[in-house]
């Protein structure tokens, strides 16, 4: 992001309030410092000479969530995300980064990952459809993988899977490693430029994101053209209305509430789709939280749980919280770094976390040769 | 508070033993962060390099019984006590002019019970309003102070200050929706007003709290009146080629009983800049969005009433679509960088009195400020707002794109215009505010405004606040 772009959205933004009702790190700490205005007007007054970069100012840049609700939310589309992104670049650069951002890099260098000690599987083939796999799939939801498998191959699709545990670079991006980001990027674009796919499917809207949006905004590189970027859940969507998936009916009639991923608000449009998904198998009572939709606030699962655990910790049970009082007793979503939050926790609020891509995978309907039924 | 470390230690320590650790904050950044609220002055002083004076410590108390102890340490150490909401206050009330315990009322942000049959809410005075408007919406009801901060204020903050929202025209100010509230007095009770507002069981002393900005003491919760969400909207837009008659249409629509929700009248100058900004429209003369809503046939009728009384005052229908982008667009003027906001220099010299000296007033303001520092280049823009049976608010701004670099040489300027102002408003029978407040900025005109009844309020403020503690500096209160 061109610095230009950075002084005018800080200086925008740090006398701003009108998305503190959105604010999740602040709704949870409740703290004014801790929210997008917080955020902007320390960098402003480091800026104006009136703080200077230390632990503790650092400390508190690191505290943004980076989950695009203030941005989602502003009427003039002020970029702060990306201009926090920049800011911790600089902080990054002059080496006055918390020591965990850059033990983080080394993985990220190494194995693709943070999460694994294993470097990202090897892709061939080429086929029309790719399917980005991640490293939140393959290690903190591995469920996940034969699940879509299962889903897809009775859709008649055999995509080929590239990025397989390896992260999307959002990881790095929102830390300020952009270097690690764009090599990130362009690997995973390597191979599905190498796979020759004109369809790219993705298993979450983080990923959506970072592929749409990221991508250009923050690290300059050029998604594709003549690739079309579609989630998972819309294609699945699309099948399900036009009678090419068939479902069969969940027998538990538990409540159940949809949980809106994070990163889920940067995605519009997109909210009605997996709950129509959802009432296609699930006889019970579908409950709402009450931070859902365009408001949904995020768990703990971005660069937060690295480098502020205990803000990401915070997120995460104001999630859960929001989810038992809404009286469901299961939560489902399709994001596997939230499905891993949700779950460490839930059992000790009295709820159940299932992967929606698990659950539609279950109550396939497949003819009698075990194939699922084509159209 | 002098910046012997040992004190500051032995205070924090105290107030962490009543708040928790995490709760209690002497970080720099913290201290920079709490030291500018909403006002130009504090901001601007920031922008150019300028540091304010923080808090000492910024508490995050997490109930009444927290503040009630706070109040004794206060009390002890003569600290000062800032009640701080959202920060969004345009009249520096919530600066810490002189340090001291900042209490930011966020953690206290629960809604306590929604009543579905008497329609009213009870929740703690932290909550951001928009958060307590989507609670509510989920069982049909609304909380009609529909404020361009919602999505910044807190409950307490809209009555701390005597705010009003867009809709208040019909729906009132939110001093008019509050049924009841708990207070922590400076001297540490925990108080609760009557259940309702309208009795013949003495004084009407709940009201003192109302336009305190905390200098009375801290509203910690507060119940609210709720109404049912409106199952029917409409706005339209008319273009007055008068100011005078289109001000006499706003006076016949409220004195005749018809129940706009809104009446959002721009001068000529407002619309010539800010409706075309904003909007888009280019039009010449005085801008008027009237809206009704509820029954769709009531409603209906009232605006053809309401259509008929202007259109016989020479205005043009514009019809639906100009009025209808307002209302979905009327918070938008709040964003960067189409809002007002540094380098400029700016204020907002809103005022409220009745129809026979409303016109006069707005002539008298704009010759003042337009008159005074013509060479300056300023610009007065207005609009009225916030319609009343009796009178209406006029929401006058001033604007100078090329203030002086230096800070101090600009807050002499900025100052003076205000002082130019409000002379004019009170030489013309105008109240200093309607609805932002006085905070630090308008102190200095509570002696003037109040004549002979001022020594009776320092004489109430002596009584409650012995001490001094809560909030000094601000609406015309020292120590």
């Amino acid at each position: 992001m061109l610095i230009e772009n950075v002084i005018d959205t800080i200086d925008n933004c740090r006398y701003c309030l009108m998305c503190r009702h959105i604010a999740s790190v602040e709704y949870v700490t409740h703290k004014e410092t801790l929210s997008p205005h917080g955020w902007a007007l320390v960098i402003a007054s480091v800026q104006r000479g009136l703080l200077e970069w230390n632990q503790e100012t650092v400390d508190v840049i690191y505290s943004a969530p980076d989950h695009g609700n203030s941005r989602a939310h502003c009427v003039t589309d002020q970029p702060l995300p990306e201009a926090i992104a920049a800011v911790r670049a600089e902080i990054v650069s002059q080496q006055l980064a918390p020591p965990i951002v850059y033990q983080i890099d080394e993985r990220l260098r190494e194995y693709g990952t943070p999460f694994a000690n294993r470097k990202p599987g090897v892709v061939s083939g080429e086929k029309e459809i790719a399917l980005f796999v991640g490293d939140e799939a393959q290690y903190l939801w591995p469920k996940t993988l034969p699940a879509v498998i299962d889903l897809l191959h009775a859709q008649g699709i055999d995509p080929v899977m590239i990025g397989v545990g390896r992260n999307s670079g959002y990881l790095a991006s929102s830390l300020g490693l952009l270097e690690t980001a764009k090599g990130l990027a362009e690997e995973n674009l390597a191979e599905l430029e190498a796979s020759r796919a004109e369809y790219l499917l993705v298993l979450s809207p983080g990923d959506f994101f970072t592929f749409n949006q990221l991508y250009n905004e923050r690290l300059g590189i050029e998604f594709p053209a003549g690739v079309e970027l579609l989630e998972l859940t819309t294609l699945l969507a699309g099948r399900l209305e036009g009678g090419k998936l068939k479902l069969k009916r969940s027998t538990d009639e538990e409540p159940y509430a949809y949980v809106d991923p994070t990163h889920a608000v940067r995605v519009p449009n997109r909210h009605d789709i997996p709950r129509k998904l959802l009432a296609a198998i699930m006889p019970g009572e579908s409950r709402e939280l009450f931070w859902r939709r365009e408001r949904a606030h995020p768990v703990g699962c971005t660069a937060l749980q690295f480098t502020k655990p205990d803000i990401a910790e915070k997120l995460t049970m104001s999630r859960l919280e929001d989810a038992r009082e809404s009286e469901a007793t299961t939560l489902i979503s399709e994001d596997p770094g939230t499905l891993k939050k949700l779950d460490e926790s839930a059992a000790g609020h009295g709820l159940r976390v299932k992967g929606l891509y698990e659950l539609l995978a279950e109550h396939l309907i497949h003819d009698e040769h075990g194939a699922a039924a084509l159209d | 508070m002098n910046q012997d470390k040992f004190l500051v230690e032995m205070v924090r320590s105290e107030l962490a033993e009543i708040v928790g650790q995490d709760y209690v904050s002497v970080e720099e950044s913290d201290k920079l962060v709490y030291s500018t609220d909403w006002a130009w002055m504090p901001q601007m002083w920031l922008d150019r390099g300028q540091p304010l004076h923080p808090p000492d410590f910024i508490v995050h108390p997490g109930s009444a019984e927290d503040i009630s102890e706070i109040m004794d340490i206060a009390n002890k150490y003569r600290l000062p006590v800032v009640p701080w909401g959202g920060g969004s206050g345009s009249q520096g009330g919530a600066l810490p002019v002189f340090g001291g315990i900042l209490l930011d009322m966020k953690r206290m942000n629960k809604i306590i019970a929604i009543d579905e049959k008497s329609l009213t809410v009870t929740a703690q005075a932290g909550i951001i309003i928009s958060q307590l408007e989507w609670a509510v919406n989920e069982v049909g009801l609304t909380f009609p102070h529909y404020a361009a901060s919602s999505n910044c204020a807190t409950l307490g903050g809209a009555l701390a200050p005597r705010g009003t929202g867009t809709v208040s025209t019909k729906y009132g100010k939110a001093e008019d929706m509050v049924l009841s509230m708990q207070v922590v007095l400076p001297t540490g009770e925990i108080i609760r007003t009557p259940l309702v507002p309208q009795h013949a069981a003495g004084p009407d002393w709940f009201r003192l709290f109302l336009g305190a900005e905390g200098t009375l003491g801290v509203i910690t919760e507060a119940t609210m009146r709720l109404d049912y969400i409106p199952e029917h909207r409409s706005l339209r837009a008319l273009l007055f080629d008068d100011l005078s008659k289109a001000l006499e249409a706003g006076r016949l629509m409220m004195t005749r009983r018809l129940e706009p929700f809104v009446i959002r009248l721009y001068d000529p100058a407002s619309t010539a800049s800010r409706v075309k900004s904003i909007l888009g429209y280019e039009f010449q003369g005085a801008y008027m969005v009237v809206g009704f809503d509820g029954d769709p046939d009531l409603a209906s009728l009232q605006e053809n009433k309401a259509l008929e009384i202007c259109t016989r005052l020479g205005a043009q229908d514009l019809g639906r679509e100009p009025g209808e982008k307002w209302w979905a667009h009327r918070y938008d003027f709040y964003y960067p960088p189409q809002n007002l906001k540094l380098p400029w220099m700016y204020g907002t010299t809103e005022t409220i009195t009745t129809y026979d000296k409303i016109e006069n007033l707005y002539w008298q303001e704009k010759k003042a400020v337009e008159e005074g520092f013509a060479d300056l280049d300023i610009k007065f823009i207005g609009h009225f707002s916030h319609w009343f049976h009796w009178g209406v608010m006029l929401y006058s701004r001033f604007i100078i794109e090329q203030p002086p670099e230096d800070a101090q040489e600009a807050l002499r300027l900025h100052n003076r215009i205000w002082n130019a102002a409000m002379q004019a408003v009170i030489a013309n029978g105008g109240m200093i505010n309607e609805h932002h407040g006085v905070g630090l900025k308008l102190s200095r005109y509570m002696r003037k405004q109040y004549g002979q009844a001022w020594p009776m309020m320092l004489k109430l403020k002596k009584a409650i606040d012995p001490n001094g503690i809560m909030n000094p500096g601000k609406t015309g209160f020292g120590f």
